[in-house]
């Protein structure tokens, strides 16, 4: 077990190495995306908007795309970035010559993922904190983790997809048909409880509503210990059972 | 005598196509085997399947008595790979590369350090460690994957055509190394195409064709066996086969442009030279490629 994490913990190495060489070019969109998102539809649509469960339209959405950024980084991660390492850097085919095998990429990549989207929506946070969007500093520090737990199932979700494509134009329709709908129908940018039932549903499928909801409680302060156990359930769950499908597609790709 | 590689009847399929077809192989400790064969013949996916990238359909397999379907993780440890594509990190220099490598097999970072500074001293790229992949040249790359493949002293060495494509010198630079390690006592399985230092450096070569074992033994013995004696290389002209049979050569095969006359002994072959009143191009003993080509089946026409 020390030995498989050891290994694992050097994928993520090599990629925050390889990440930190470009730091603040790979980090710009993370913020940049977030802030315009914000100042568009909190600054520039929020004053048509009534009050959301008692919280101003800025209020509402921040949580929401703090975690966002958690998703994109994890699927754009073990997506393209997977892929690119897999198929055109080659990477792989000289590290599995090492003591590491298949299963500590996956570990690893998942590792260096739930990282990364920790460390977004860490950064992410900080900033909306720093514009008082953060009713209770003190749960600053839960949120890092919610955006690691809504990042795991997201990048698998990616590892998923670089496990089946036939070539990389492929994950423009993986980013069409699946992660853009798990991002607009979170219930980020609308209360879910005021939607139809039906489309209640929908939502409920989408891992980042889930997160969705544990930053909202985090930012605005208003924890409710069985439902925030239910999504943090729910996060979990996906995470199993995505890393278990990844896992499976990625040693196909890697040991012939 | 203990044997770092046995393998009996291994087969792999990809699909439906068979590119292993029963390899039988052994390969005792501190032997130095030459994996020889055309492209396509199989060397890669045995390779591959030695230290678990490449899963075997079927047969019976042991790397230092393990399975690598189940133990590549033990058996990676003990053997160095050179695959065939460098497979260097583009994003990270010279120096990073070797260092991440040199964690992944194990070694702490005081030891990763000097090991480092070590090996890139003794391929001569020491001056290059703070440079980009892309800035390095073909056999700077080759070198350095080559070295990578030694960071942990492994004691088995799986070379998948280490100097294919590169100029003479890194050639003979990099089978120098070779010999250094063979000189080592390190196990060695190294494949590729070049006759000349395979027949100079390896104890034994392993023929590979359609996916099966077509030879297997000391260089010297193949030619015994398959290609004795001389070989004369003349240019190719009508009517010139018919008048070298007639003087009494072996064998004359065609390759390209020429043709090549076969005789007993070099004396023999001086005579069918003065005989038919044309001067070879060349006189010179069989080798391995003769060996080569008569026994891929590359070489048509062959009547002996």
């Amino acid at each position: 077990m020390r030995e498989f994490l050891y290994l694992s913990w050097q994928i993520v190495r090599r990629n925050w190495l390889v990440y930190s060489k470009d730091f603040w070019a790979n980090i710009s969109p993370t913020f940049t995306e977030p802030g315009f998102l914000l100042l568009a539809l909190g600054a520039g649509l929020g004053p048509f908007v009534e009050r959301v469960h008692g919280h101003s339209y800025l209020q509402f959405l921040a949580p929401g795309v703090a975690v966002s950024s958690a998703m994109f980084t994890a699927f754009f991660e073990t997506s393209y970035g997977f892929y690119v390492r897999l198929t055109f850097e080659a990477i792989f085919k000289a590290m599995l010559t090492t003591p590491i095998g298949a299963r500590e990429v996956v570990a690893g990549e998942l590792m260096w993922v739930f990282l990364k989207g920790a460390m977004m929506t860490a950064g992410v946070s900080l900033v909306l904190a720093c514009f008082g969007l953060f009713s209770f500093v003190a749960w600053l520090p839960v949120v890092p983790l919610i955006g690691g737990l809504v990042a795991l199932p997201c990048g698998a979700i990616g590892l998923i997809a670089s496990g089946t494509v036939r070539n990389i134009n492929q994950f423009q329709a993986v980013y069409a048909f699946i992660i853009s709908p798990l991002y607009f129908f979170s219930g980020i940018f609308f209360p879910v409880d005021a939607a139809p039932g039906w489309f209640q549903v929908f939502v409920n499928i989408s891992p980042l509503y889930h997160g969705a909801r544990l930053a909202q409680m985090a930012f605005w302060n208003e924890f409710h210990v069985v439902p925030a156990l239910g999504h943090l359930a729910v996060l979990l769950g996906y995470a199993v059972v995505l890393i278990a499908v990844a896992n499976r597609l990625v040693q196909r790709k890697l040991v012939l | 005598m203990s044997l770092v590689i046995a393998a009996q009847e291994v087969r792999k399929k990809f699909g439906e196509a068979e590119a292993l077809r029963g390899v039988t192989l052994s390969v005792p400790k501190g032997e130095c085997v030459g994996l020889l064969g055309p492209n396509g013949a199989g060397k890669s996916t045995l390779i591959g399947i030695l230290y678990g990238f490449v899963q075997r359909t079927s047969g019976e397999l042991q790397v230092f008595g393990l399975d690598p379907r189940t133990q590549s993780q033990a058996i990676k440890r003990r053997v160095g790979v050179v695959p065939q594509e460098n497979a260097l990190d583009d994003a990270l220099t010279v120096g990073e590369n070797m260092m991440l490598f040199a964690r992944f097999v194990g070694l702490s970072k005081p030891r990763s350090l000097a090991r480092v500074a070590e090996l890139l001293a003794y391929m001569n790229l020491d001056h290059k460690k703070d440079a980009l992949i892309h800035e390095l040249s073909g056999g700077m790359k080759r070198r350095l994957a080559f070295v990578r493949a030694l960071l942990a002293d492994p004691e088995c060495l799986i070379l998948d055509e280490p100097t294919t494509g590169l100029d003479p010198a890194v050639r003979h630079l990099l089978w120098d190394k070779v010999a250094e390690l063979r000189r080592a006592q390190k196990t060695i399985l190294v494949s590729t195409h070049y006759m000349h230092e395979a027949e100079a450096l390896c104890d034994r070569v392993v023929v590979m064709n359609h996916g099966g074992i077509v030879a297997n033994d000391t260089p010297r013995a193949l030619i015994r066996t398959h290609a004795p004696g001389f070989v004369g290389i003349f240019t190719a002209t009508p009517a010139l086969r018919a008048r070298l049979e007639a003087a009494g050569s072996l064998a004359v095969t065609a390759r390209g442009e020429t043709l090549l006359a076969r005789a007993a002994t070099l004396d023999e072959l001086v005579r069918l030279q003065n005989e038919i009143g044309v001067e070879a191009q060349q006189l010179r003993p069989a080798n391995l490629e003769d060996v080569f080509l008569k026994i891929t089946g590359e070489e048509l026409g062959e009547n002996a």
